[in-house]
């Protein structure tokens, strides 16, 4: 409950420094890419990983929070499904001159621990653990014959909040654009998802669905999946 | 201007309609410590919230063949435990994993369910309302009957100001009535507030109680809510308890410690159900064998107690029995709200 506490603080402390400045905002629309092998991600393709396994996507969604140029955030959370719901727009202060565009990949551990939400954070979406609370901050669910499961079905729920179990990640990617696009286009590379600081191997690991040490590993794979492409 | 003058007048009086449930306050019981954080922080407890929680609580529709409630394994009148069942039934006759607990001063609690995997209250039900082996039903189909039902949008409107039926609203009424459940009336409370007085038995049963007992199901809760591995061993469902949880293993076997409330009314005993009695139980601490691995250290000290002790102490225990609670019209199903606190 400490540790629901400190965050909220912090997310307090955060949101009423933000209140003060009052920068330019402006709606932006940011497309999320999907790719495998360098093609689109589609639910009847196949692809393979760099570890030379053969797979198809079933499903793949994630949540996104804290979007944003530089310094200045956003705090609402989108949840991003890669064949439904692959743009969001948001308000966002445009940035005066380049820098890095920045969001976590994640649910914050403050509505992990505070109780029944609504909107994106509804349990409705299927995104969330009954038997041991919170959010599944990425999911990936498909076939490959490199499973081992009985039904060839391989499934990543990678969530964690606590400690050393934390699965939210911080992405920075690099922006050099200083025109006022009202449009970003982000790559979303599943190939990295694979091969990364860890690799996670479908027929070694076909399913991930507790926090713990494989989560935290294929966690940490989260930042080599994101890139800007620069229009 | 006299139609402006007199809709004001009508806002000022409150004579036009407006949303405005009835505060149900939850009273600490006299000598309780405060719940260690506030579960109705950002749900109001109401009247209009609990009787829809209560309603919820009861009715069938929560699950997937529509006769399965809360209430078939959290039973009225064995303190909302499953009265004589080591595992509930669940849907279409199948089992659950675990013996289904009483409820009562939930709001005390940190964690819930036997492993504590669940962290708040409004959370809890989701797991029994998904879960194939109990009421298994799909959140999207348990909204859709809810809205099609005439009974609900009416009560979702006086709890929550408008007719909007959402897995949030749902939640949250279900928690106004688990967590309004307070059982502080048994004879033992009544002890501590001067009203009554323990026999003589009882009260050398107590001391007993304090002297092996009290470490763990702490006054006045009767649990201090933390984890133990009480030396059970690995249970034919291979149940790791806590260690499924937090995957550490150092917590394997260890699960939480149950209130030891009206315990006459919620048998059988264990996280698994496997003993029958009490006695059972008082005999089975009586035995452990302290060279158990990962057994809490609490427990390698031999707890001696001749059979009359044993007697003694069963007879306090009964004097945790809450029938004021059992027969509180106020969480029997129907619609009687008439607390007094």
């Amino acid at each position: 409950m400490n540790k629901c506490l400190t965050t909220f603080i912090a997310l307090f402390m955060f949101t009423s420094y933000k209140a003060q400045s009052q920068p330019d905002m402006q709606k932006i629309v940011i497309h999320f890419k999907h790719v495998a092998n360098g093609k689109s991600l589609h639910p009847d393709s196949v692809y393979q990983n760099p570890l030379g396994e053969t797979y198809s996507v079933k499903k793949l969604k994630y949540y996104l929070s804290n979007l944003g140029f530089n310094k200045q955030v956003n705090t609402n959370i989108s949840l991003i499904d890669a064949f439904a719901t692959d743009s969001i727009k948001i308000m966002l202060p445009y940035p005066a001159k380049k820098g890095t565009f920045n969001f976590q990949l994640g649910v914050d551990s403050i509505y992990n621990c505070s109780g029944a939400q609504e909107g994106v954070l509804d349990p409705l979406n299927g995104m969330f653990w009954t038997w041991n609370t919170g959010y599944i901050n990425f999911k990936l669910e498909g076939q490959s014959d490199y499973a081992t499961t009985k039904t060839k079905h391989f499934e990543y729920h990678i969530g964690g909040y606590t400690g050393k179990n934390k699965t939210m990640r911080q992405i920075r990617l690099p922006y050099a654009g200083t025109d006022r696009t009202t449009q970003l286009y982000i790559l979303v590379n599943l190939d990295n998802f694979w091969k990364g600081q860890s690799d996670i191997k479908i027929s070694t690991t076909p399913v991930i669905n507790s926090p713990g040490a494989i989560a935290k590993s294929a966690a940490d794979n989260f930042s080599g999946l994101f890139s800007i492409i620069q229009q | 201007m006299a139609g402006i003058l007199f809709l004001v007048l009508l806002f000022f009086t409150g004579a036009y309609e407006k949303y405005g449930p009835t505060p149900l306050p939850f009273v600490v019981p006299k000598g309780w410590p405060q719940p260690p954080t506030n579960i109705f922080a950002s749900n109001p407890s109401t009247r209009e919230g609990f009787l829809l929680g209560k309603t919820l609580f009861y009715d069938g529709n929560l699950s997937r063949d529509s006769i399965t409630s809360c209430a078939s394994c959290h039973q009225y009148f064995a303190a909302f435990s499953t009265f004589e069942h080591s595992f509930s039934h669940g849907i279409e006759n199948r089992f659950t994993q675990r013996n289904a607990p009483g409820l009562f001063n939930l709001a005390w609690k940190t964690s819930y369910h036997w492993d504590g995997g669940v962290n708040h209250l409004e959370v809890q039900a989701l797991g029994p309302i998904t879960d194939t082996n109990e009421m298994g039903e799909t959140l999207d189909n348990l909204l859709l009957k809810l809205r099609n039902n005439p009974q609900y949008p009416p009560l979702f409107k006086a709890a929550f100001g408008d007719t909007a039926i959402t897995t949030k609203r749902l939640l949250k009424a279900l928690a106004q009535f688990t967590g309004n459940l307070v059982s502080a009336g048994s004879k033992y409370d009544q002890v501590k507030n001067g009203k009554d007085s323990f026999l003589p038995y009882e009260q050398k049963g107590y001391e007993i109680y304090k002297q092996y007992c009290s470490s763990c199901h702490s006054e006045p809760l009767f649990t201090n809510d933390k984890f133990s591995n009480n030396g059970l061993g690995l249970n034919k469902l291979n149940d790791l308890g806590r260690k499924r949880i937090t995957g550490l293993s150092r917590d394997s076997l260890q699960f939480k410690i149950p209130s030891l409330r009206n315990l006459k009314l919620t048998p059988p005993y264990m996280h698994d159900g496997s003993m029958g009695y009490i006695t059972q139980v008082i005999n089975y601490y009586t035995v452990i064998d302290s060279s158990l691995p990962q057994l809490d250290p609490i427990l390698k000290k031999p707890i001696r107690l001749s059979e009359r002790n044993k007697a003694e102490l069963l007879a306090f225990l009964f004097t945790l029995t809450d029938t004021s609670f059992t027969k509180n019209k106020n969480y029997a199903p129907g619609e009687h709200i008439i607390f007094r606190h």
